[in-house]
């Protein structure tokens, strides 16, 4: 079996980018006035709706409550129709509960948590299809439902995979990539003080290599970021037009 | 940035139908790497040249079925579409590994276009539409958008096989022409006909393929997921399968050296290209993971290899190709036969012969083909005519006996009877007994020496066309009216040691290419001793990435064979601006030492490029003669007045004194460390043979000799270690990894026989034994048993120091922790690369920037793996070449009156129906039989004289006994035998010799043995001159050229390589010990 390709001699990628180039982000916010906050964000073909409840009272046992800061209660989960190969439960399977998990530290890193004190925020993400690195399109998406919910943050989180391919990095894998024996990495960032709010990687890597990659990682998160930045901007004219009238 | 649209696919994977949505993402700018660009694109690398009359631009189906054709550098101008790319994945690894080393040649005139993921000639798969109609529009819209894109500056044709494409086409761009491949040929190649008959060649077996028959001969292979599943949870095993030579037919093996080499021990730092190979282990699949690494510990009970028997089970793989086997149940398994050589025995009788039973399987799969070009011989007439109903198709031979026969169709059947010719294997379907192959050169008539040696050439993959005059013209120029010269602003950075060191070479009596010389001084008032080894600088005329440095890392090494050699550089180089000749300022590359005097310990070392000027060309015997106080004429000196001539001498003496004792001294460490002597002094002379340069080589090696080599071997000891501690995971080093005991078994079992006791463990215990082993009586014991101890070891590699773990580096046959090769930049490419790390080292040290970074671990791998490839076939080509020439020399006579056919024979195994021997006169080892194909035995007579009689033979661990009606006959290892020595002609293969025992005594002329060497050198003459005077004969073909005549003179340029190379080399091929001893390879 001729494995795949994964950066041809003349730096092109499987789907057509160079190694330093994310995939298209598309994002709204203020998708679903239900909740307190949410945001729908594609990244190439990974789709994710973030909703964001709270801060609220604590729901469920009190005894969780924190008496300096608010508890982040993360879940997250995928779509049965998300991927290539129909899954069979939707949320609770090992792999969400980490995902849940990895969410749930970097937003306790970013959300001003003591600002509520014995309260909750609920951010529930959903992949709607899945094409790689769902861990960084929940981040973004998850930001931007945040930041809509007007819970003050620190800064903007950004998250993007990073893999490895003949001594190059390369910026936000897809499925592709990620299933092609890579090994990957994810980083959360902080942008502006350039703090790293998570990073991941269970991967095999050596170690002189692994400042070349979370560079990458990080440049690439300031990328997204940008775009990030762009949505929210947009969004608050949209909104400011609006309640004007 | 620029992205757009997103795109279907439909693809399956894991067997079920899946749909899958990929991204496809188009940008505008994708360079078009020609000349004429008129956009400013981006093209770095190799671009078209704009002088051409036209591009053209291959169809994927072209490109998959005819990449030979594109291979011909002729063809110019060659624009590779990524479609066509992408369709030849689907064909193999190989194929894409072939197409990349085709676009990475810098000699070659080809580009590749990424049209896909050009926004204008990307067109989407239409609903409905063929892969292959969609892959012609493709490739056609990349030729427009090419055409366009140069703004109609340069034509472009788009070739295809595919007729309503011409007519779809062809009529609608006025500067894009779509023609078949073969009007293209005929249009623009007409002279070009090697291409023509390749491509009629290539274009019968396809029509064959349509018309086959569908009767099944083997089982078909599992699809590649099902295998992938089965080597993951341990059911199947991979690796690669080698045929037996011995028994082609029935054995083969499966080594599991697939793994060891792909995974470089699980502890080694682990690098991108490892876990590659290795998914990493998630949550979801570490249960796989651990599972996986269990089974690969219980595979390791299979290190012996797996069996696999008959050519049902083998099911159609060939020598060398990556397969996957199934293990049997262990009632079927069966053990290896040890019967001496083919035909002698059949299955039937097969049992008792056997060894114990081994693991035993059938390929279920083939992972990787390996397919390289293969001589063959087209049968004589009558051999065909089974095959006269259809005369189109005929069963070739190929010269490799592990290879099938292969089927091929061509129309010159009759006009290439008896002659060899190189074939490719395109496919073998389960329908058929024997794989199918098209022709693709003709060679010339089997058994013309000519012939013979390209054949050897061919089989190992050596390439050595001359060399180029684009290469020659990067050469700088050294004639009478032009001479070369030192220059200036070169000398003021390098150090001039003109004046103040006195600099000299000691070589082989006559040599040209002079690659190192020695220098040795006091400094400090006596305190210290500066001892210093300069080596030619190559890398400052040859520049990386050069078309002579590509030339000179394709062919990596330069390459002696028994009649001719072919240099790794051209001569200007190589004889002239590189060889440290005496008397003229050359560039050279410096190790320098200060020594303390007395203890000789190292209190500083200096590493750099320096301009130096030898004043003493030396030859070993006269370097002897001087040292040992002996009268002696320098020819330096002839000249000079007799007052000035005796301070002179004594100047050089001491020097060489000097050096001697510090050689001592270097010796004694390394023997303290464990150095094994295995180019012990008759051992030396054996492999030199194979050097065939004994001319050269006294029967008592000189002391000089030895401290020579000792030196160089300092000089890279150090040098390794600098670039090691610079370039601690890019660095190119040598390693001898340890011997696995159980090869020592033989060994230890023969030496048994005559009352030594080997000690294997340590290198050093190892080396004491076989110091101990000496038999008073007959010197050849020592020999042979240093022979099997050689044969018993490992190569020694080159690696990147990325690959390897640190503990790995130990170089065993040396006892040095480090060692790398940089003595020999002239014949070695490993040395240039070590050469460019030093320079990149030093500058690295002095806080500048290396001009150019060296090559990174994995490239540098790649690099280390082709070099010792490249190693290993000219060690083969060599062995094969002086095969041959021992061959034809035997060929001339009758073996049944010339006194030059009978030889004394030495029995160094014992097999169930014979013996093994060993002849020192020519240097030959092989079987000699005690039981015929008739099942007579060999009997002696009172006077000792053999013949054959019906009788029984019976085998012993340490001898052989005969019976028959006229008394029994027992052969001792290490006895002395006569043996006659005929060739056993065949058509299609090599030659080989026979021998056949005539008495059991000594040979009567054998007691005064006379050098061996000057038997090999006068058979390789006598050989040639007859050969010439066939042709002179015939005359059909020009004479020889008389240099390469006279190169058997100075074959190997100077002694020291020689000695290094068979310190190493020493360690000889697995080749060749499969060769004498099958039941141990």
């Amino acid at each position: 079996m001729a494995g795949l390709e994964l950066l041809t001699d003349q730096g092109y990628r499987l789907d057509g980018r160079k190694a330093t180039e994310l995939r298209k982000v598309q994002a709204r916010m203020g998708v679903f006035a239900q909740a307190d906050g949410s945001a729908y964000l594609e990244q190439g073909n990974t789709k994710a709706l973030a909703v964001v409840y709270g801060p609220h009272e604590m729901r469920g046992s009190r005894s969780r409550a924190l008496h300096d800061r608010a508890v982040i209660n993360c879940q997250y989960s995928m779509a049965t129709f998300s991927t290539a190969e129909r899954k069979r439960r939707p949320h609770g399977d090992r792999k969400s509960t980490e995902m849940s998990l990895h969410l749930k530290q970097t937003f306790e890193a970013a959300v001003m948590t003591q600002l509520f004190p014995r309260s909750q925020i609920d951010i529930y993400v959903k992949i709607l299809q899945s094409d790689g690195g769902n861990y960084s399109v929940c981040v973004n998406a998850a930001t931007l439902a945040v930041i809509d919910a007007g819970i003050p943050m620190r800064d903007y989180v950004c998250a993007c995979t990073v893999g490895f391919v003949d001594e190059t990095p390369l910026a936000d894998l897809c499925y592709a990539e990620e299933s092609g024996g890579v090994s990957s990495l994810a980083l959360a960032l902080l942008p502006r003080g350039g703090q790293i709010a998570l990073v991941q990687m269970d991967a095999r890597l050596h170690q002189d290599h692994l400042e070349t990659l979370i560079e990458a990682a990080m440049t690439a998160c300031k990328g997204v970021s940008k775009v990030l930045d762009e949505v929210v901007r947009q969004h608050l004219q949209e909104a400011s037009v609006l309640s004007r009238e | 940035m620029i992205k757009t649209e997103k795109v279907l696919h439909l693809k399956s994977s894991r067997g079920r139908k899946v749909r899958v949505v990929r991204e496809h993402y188009l940008r505008e700018r994708v360079p078009c790497f020609s000349s004429l660009c008129q956009a400013d694109c981006e093209n770095d690398g190799k671009v078209l040249p704009g002088d051409l009359t036209h591009y053209v631009v291959p169809d994927a189906e072209v490109v998959v079925n005819y990449l030979e054709v594109l291979e011909f550098p002729e063809l110019q101008g060659l624009v590779i579409t990524q479609t066509a790319c992408q369709a030849l994945h689907s064909k193999g690894r190989r194929f894409c590994d072939r197409l990349r080393n085709l676009l990475k040649d810098q000699r070659h005139d080809c580009v590749l276009f990424a049209n896909e993921f050009q926004e204008y000639s990307y067109c989407p798969r239409e609903k409905a539409e063929s892969q292959e109609k969609w892959q012609t529009r493709c490739v056609y819209a990349a030729a427009v958008w090419y055409y366009n894109h140069l703004a109609g500056l340069m034509n472009v044709v788009m070739i295809t096989e595919d007729e309503e494409a011409v007519s779809r086409f062809s009529s609608l761009n006025s500067g894009v022409f779509v023609i078949r491949v073969q009007d293209y040929l005929q249009n623009f190649w007409p002279e070009l006909k090697a291409a023509h008959e390749l491509y009629s060649s290539i274009t019968q077996v396809l029509q064959e393929k349509e018309g086959e028959d569908s009767q099944r001969e083997f089982s078909e292979h599992l699809p590649a997921e099902v295998l992938e599943a089965g080597i993951k949870s341990g059911r199947f095993i991979q690796g690669t399968l080698n045929v037996s030579k011995h028994r082609p037919q029935n054995e083969a093996f499966i080594t599991n050296q697939g793994l060891s080499t792909k995974n470089p021990g699980a502890e080694a730092p682990l690098r991108s290209s490892f876990l590659l190979a290795e998914p990493a282990p998630t949550l979801d699949n570490l249960w796989e993971f651990w599972a996986h690494s269990y089974f690969r510990f219980s595979a390791s009970d299979l290190s012996s290899g797996v069996l696999v028997f008959g050519s049902k089970s083998r099911n159609r793989a060939v020598h060398g190709d990556m397969v996957v086997v199934e293990l049997l149940p262990k009632s079927e398994w069966r053990g290896k036969v040890t019967v001496l050589t083919e035909g002698q025995v059949d299955e039937k009788s097969g049992d008792d012969s056997e060894t114990k039973a081994m693991p035993t399987g059938r390929v279920v799969g083939i992972l990787q083909r390996n397919w390289r070009d293969y001589v063959v011989t087209f049968p004589p007439r009558d051999g065909t005519q089974s095959q006269s109903r259809n005369s189109q198709r005929i069963l070739v031979i190929p010269w490799d006996r592990r290879i099938p026969k292969i089927r091929i169709s061509t129309q010159q059947a009759d006009a290439l009877q008896d002659h060899r010719v190189v074939v490719r294997i395109d496919s073998w379907p389960s329908t058929s007994l024997y794989p199918n192959g098209h022709s693709v050169r003709v060679l010339g008539r089997a058994g013309e020496l000519e012939t013979e040696v390209q054949t050897i050439l061919m089989e190992n993959c050596i390439h050595v066309p001359p060399f180029s005059e684009a290469q020659l013209r990067e050469m700088p120029v050294n004639s009478s009216e032009n001479p070369w010269t030192v220059d200036p602003a070169e000398a003021a950075e390098r150090r001039d040691l003109r004046e103040t060191h006195l600099v000299f070479s000691i070589d082989p009596r006559g040599c040209e290419d002079v690659d190192d010389t020695l220098s040795v001084r006091s400094l400090a008032g006596g305190k210290l001793l500066e001892l210093g080894v300069h080596i030619a600088d190559v890398t400052h005329f040859v520049s990386e990435g050069s078309l002579t440095d590509l030339e000179a890392r394709s062919r990596a090494t330069t390459y002696y064979l028994a009649d001719r050699r072919h240099d790794m550089l051209p001569s200007v180089l190589s004889a002239d601006l590189c060889s440290l000749l005496g008397g003229v300022d050359r560039y050279a590359m410096s190790v320098l030492w200060e020594l303390d005097a007395q203890s000789l310990a190292v209190t500083k070392v200096w590493f750099g490029r320096t301009l130096i000027r030898s004043s003493y060309q030396l030859h070993y015997e006269l370097a002897q003669a001087l040292l040992n106080g002996e009268e002696a004429e320098v020819p330096e000196l002839a000249r000079v007045d007799p007052e000035e001539r005796d301070t002179k001498l004594t100047e050089l003496t001491e020097a060489l004194e000097k050096l001697t004792h510090i050689g001592r001294h270097l010796r004694a460490q390394r023997d303290r460390g464990g150095a094994l002597e295995l180019e012990g002094v008759e051992v030396r002379a054996q492999l030199d043979e194979e050097k065939n340069i004994t001319a050269l080589v006294p029967r008592q090696p000189l002391e000089v000799h030895e401290t020579v080599a000792e030196c160089m071997i300092y000089a890279n000891h150090w040098v390794a270690r600098k670039i090691q501690e610079v370039f601690p995971y890019q660095a190119l080093l040598r390693r001898h990894p340890p011997p696995r005991q159980e090869l020592f078994s033989q060994l230890v079992d023969t030496a048994q026989a005559r009352g030594f006791a080997m000690d294997t463990r340590t290198n050093k215990a190892l080396a004491d034994s076989l110091d101990r082993a000496v038999d008073p009586q007959d010197p050849l014991v020592n020999r042979l048993l240093r022979m099997m101890a050689t044969q018993a070891m490992s190569q020694a590699v080159y690696f990147s120091t990325g690959a390897q773990p640190e503990d790995q580096f130990y170089h065993y046959g040396l006892a040095l922790d480090r060692y790398t090769h940089f003595t020999s930049p002239i014949r070695r490419y490993a040395d240039m690369v070590v050469h460019r790390l030093l320079t990149a080292a030093l500058q690295v040290e002095q806080g500048a920037e290396p001009a150019k970074t060296p090559a990174g671990n994995k490239d540098l791998e790649e690099l280390a793996e082709h070099i010792n490839n490249k190693n290993r076939a000219a060690q083969r080509a060599q062995n094969l070449s002086m095969g041959l020439f021992q061959c034809l020399f035997f060929k001339e006579r009758d073996p049944e009156i010339d006194p030059r056919c009978v030889a004394d024979g030495i029995i160094y195994a014992i097999r169930d129906n014979g013996v093994l021997v060993f002849i020192p006169e020519y240097g030959v080892k092989g079987p000699v039989y005690m039981r015929n194909k008739e099942g007579r035995v060999v009997s002696t007579g009172p006077d000792g004289t053999c013949e054959w009689q019906t009788g029984s033979v019976r085998r012993y661990t340490d001898h052989i006994i005969t019976t028959s009606g006229s008394g029994s006959a027992t052969f001792r290892l290490f006895d002395h035998i006569t043996v006659r020595i005929s060739v056993l002609c065949t058509n299609c293969h090599a030659d080989s010799l026979n021998l056949e025992v005539i008495n059991n005594k000594l040979h009567r002329s054998a007691a005064p043995q006379q050098p061996s060497s000057q038997g090999r050198n006068q058979l390789v003459q006598e050989v040639v001159r007859l050969a010439e005077e066939a042709q002179e004969k015939a005359a059909q073909r020009p004479k020889l050229p008389r240099e390469e005549r006279e190169f058997q003179q100075s074959k190997v340029p100077n002694l020291y390589s020689i000695l290094e190379e068979i310190r190493e080399l020493a360690l000889m091929d697995l080749e060749t010990a499969s060769r004498v001893c099958p039941t141990t390879a």
